[in-house]
């Protein structure tokens, strides 16, 4: 099945360049395994009402080498309990991308996406067209393409499913 | 055009036809290897067996497991989850090395470190392995994939070739050179791609240094980092090896994504500043900083000649009082042949605190720091709250390095005592 487009706003824009994901909880709270005490910790040095305004299907914005450093999984587990459905991004650091992916949580890299957007912009990304639209600026920049296992294994929803399609499809020995 | 060493492993392990970077392969890991850690090891062993009704892996001698962290053990969970892989690997014929050092070392001494061979971990410092001329990469829960098919889904990665001349000034060390790297190509300069290390200064680096610099291949964004192996690698690899393979090197014609150069002899020593593996200074800016603690130990430093660089150090000194100098050797074997050597003594007579090898040190289970402290480290990584309160800092520098401040108390300079 074919990945849905995502639709949604540009929810908060990560200015720095190798950005540490871990950031959005703090690292103080990186061990809460309650996902509703881990989101309500998300995003308080950045803008404390975060979680009021974000929207389901909302989308972060990146830039350079996004998820350097040591990446962890709940702070975009907090995220995505949040409604968050994917991040774009100038570029991505291979570590946070291959968790994130496992966890099929959409990553699109799109060189020139901060320069290009607004906080709070309608955003449209077409993966058949591969393009990220602004539909606030009426703008639109193409998005480098993903491996074909990255597609797979958001299309099938993370890496667990991802594998059974490909064990059970396997021939049997 | 040639071939990197990437694509002639990847060839080989993929069924023998030649494959080129950015082509998607299907290719069989020699060797898979992990340490238990709770998320990781313990759900891999459950979804394997739960979700897709594997028993027993096929071949377990392809794989190995390492109890490192967490050693010893601090609460009765802990111990649980210690159980729970030696059981796994009893049932599997899975071979497991436990309390004889940190796993990515000990891959090394019980022949994992194939010259030729393909494998794969959860954790990315596993890069290390490359200073054997292996190529291992850390692909976080991806692993699972390697435990319930024998193939694993990979797409073949460029690679950033770096020349190394000339020869390092006293003082300077092997994790220097990585650093180096990291600030004059930049830490997102070989993202999804092979760093390898070449040229004639690499062979005035042990392989010790080597297996420093590629255990950091991460923080430049690779994801994972080679040296073609020499005799002297090949003479240590092989009779250890755990499988006949034949060893390979990039050909000379190889196509590389970039060519870098690096002059080793005009190096000075560098401090990694927090809160960032990125944040690259030379150690002279920063000579003088009060600091509290001290850490030589890790999967990348504490080895043999970066405990001989402290007690060189450190001889017939003594630590400032109250200043806490943590050195773990990074093997048990690395441990023995300290003590042999009678660096352990001179170290402890310098009042450093020597422990037996484990990871705990590394990542702030053990010897946390409290807010405002500041430590100089060996380890891996100086991200906030890696070693303790989020509130304390942690400046990355050479085993050297850290042994000079700590007898000062403050960030200093080792060629002054050397």
């Amino acid at each position: 099945m074919p990945l849905p487009n995502l639709r949604g706003r540009a929810a908060f824009l990560f200015d720095e360049v190798d950005f540490d994901v871990d950031q959005i909880v703090g690292v103080k709270n990186i061990k809460i395994q309650d996902i509703e005490e881990l989101a309500a910790a998300a995003m308080q040095s950045y803008d404390p009402d975060f979680a009021a305004k974000v929207k389901p299907g909302d989308l972060l914005i990146g830039n350079r080498n996004f998820g350097y450093g040591h990446p962890h999984y709940p702070p975009m587990k907090a995220m995505r309990h949040l409604g968050i459905a994917g991040v774009i991004a100038e570029s991505f650091a291979p570590g946070y991308w291959r968790g994130e992916i496992a966890m099929g949580f959409p990553q699109v890299p799109c060189p020139g996406i901060l320069a290009a957007t607004e906080r709070w912009d309608a955003l449209e990304v077409d993966w058949t067209a591969g393009e990220v639209r602004n539909l606030t600026q009426g703008a639109s920049l193409p998005f480098e393409p993903l491996a074909q296992g990255d597609v797979e294994m958001l299309e099938a929803g993370g890496l667990v499913p991802f594998l059974h399609a490909k064990v059970d499809r396997a021939p049997a020995t | 055009m040639g071939y990197t060493l990437a694509e002639k492993v990847l060839a080989r392990a993929s069924g023998g036809a030649p494959v080129k970077a950015g082509q998607d392969v299907e290719v069989k890991p020699d060797f898979v290897l992990a340490y238990d850690f709770p998320g990781y090891t313990d759900v891999i062993f459950k979804q394997m067996k739960e979700e897709f009704g594997i028993d027993k892996v096929a071949e377990p001698e392809r794989y190995g497991v390492f109890i490192d962290h967490m050693v010893p053990a601090n609460t009765p969970q802990e111990e649980e989850l210690h159980i729970g892989t030696r059981t796994w690997c009893a049932e599997n014929g899975v071979p497991l090395y436990e309390r004889v050092g940190i796993g990515h070392q000990v891959a090394s001494e019980v022949g994992y470190a194939t010259p030729g061979a393909f494998v794969v971990h959860f954790d990315g410092h596993i890069s290390q392995l490359g200073a054997f001329g292996t190529l291992a990469i850390g692909v976080r829960r991806h692993l699972l994939e390697a435990f319930v098919r024998e193939y694993i889904s990979f797409k073949v990665p460029h690679t950033t070739r770096v020349n190394l001349t000339g020869r390092l000034q006293k003082g300077v060390m092997a994790r220097d050179v990585f650093h180096h790297v990291v600030r004059t190509l930049g830490p997102s300069s070989c993202r999804f791609q092979v760093l390898e290390f070449g040229g004639e200064g690499l062979s005035d680096i042990s392989i010790a240094g080597r297996q420093s610099m590629c255990g950091l291949a991460m923080f430049t964004g690779a994801i994972t980092a080679v040296c073609n192996p020499d005799q002297a690698t090949l003479d240590r690899a092989l009779p250890l090896a755990r499988k006949r393979l034949d060893p390979v090197c990039s050909d000379a014609d190889a196509e590389y994504a970039a060519v870098h150069e690096i002059d080793l002899s005009a190096l000075e020593p560098i401090v990694v500043v927090p809160p960032s593996p990125a944040n690259t200074a030379d150690l002279a800016d920063y000579v003088g900083l009060e600091v509290d603690t001290g850490y030589l130990g890790s999967c990348v430093s504490g080895r043999i000649e970066d405990l001989r660089a402290a007690a060189q150090v450190l001889k017939g000194r003594r630590i400032k009082p109250g200043f806490g100098l943590h050195v773990i050797p990074t093997s048990q074997e690395i441990m023995a042949e300290a003590a042999r050597e009678g660096i352990i003594a001179t170290l402890v007579e310098a009042g450093a605190f020597v422990s037996s090898s484990s990871c705990d040190y590394c990542f702030g289970r053990i010897a946390t720091m409290s807010k405002g402290q500041r430590a100089v480290s060996t380890g891996t990584l100086n991200v906030r709250g890696r070693m303790g309160s989020p509130d304390s800092e942690i400046y990355l520098c050479n085993a050297a390095a850290v042994a000079a401040s700590a007898i000062e108390g403050r960030i200093a300079d080792p060629r002054d005592y050397l």
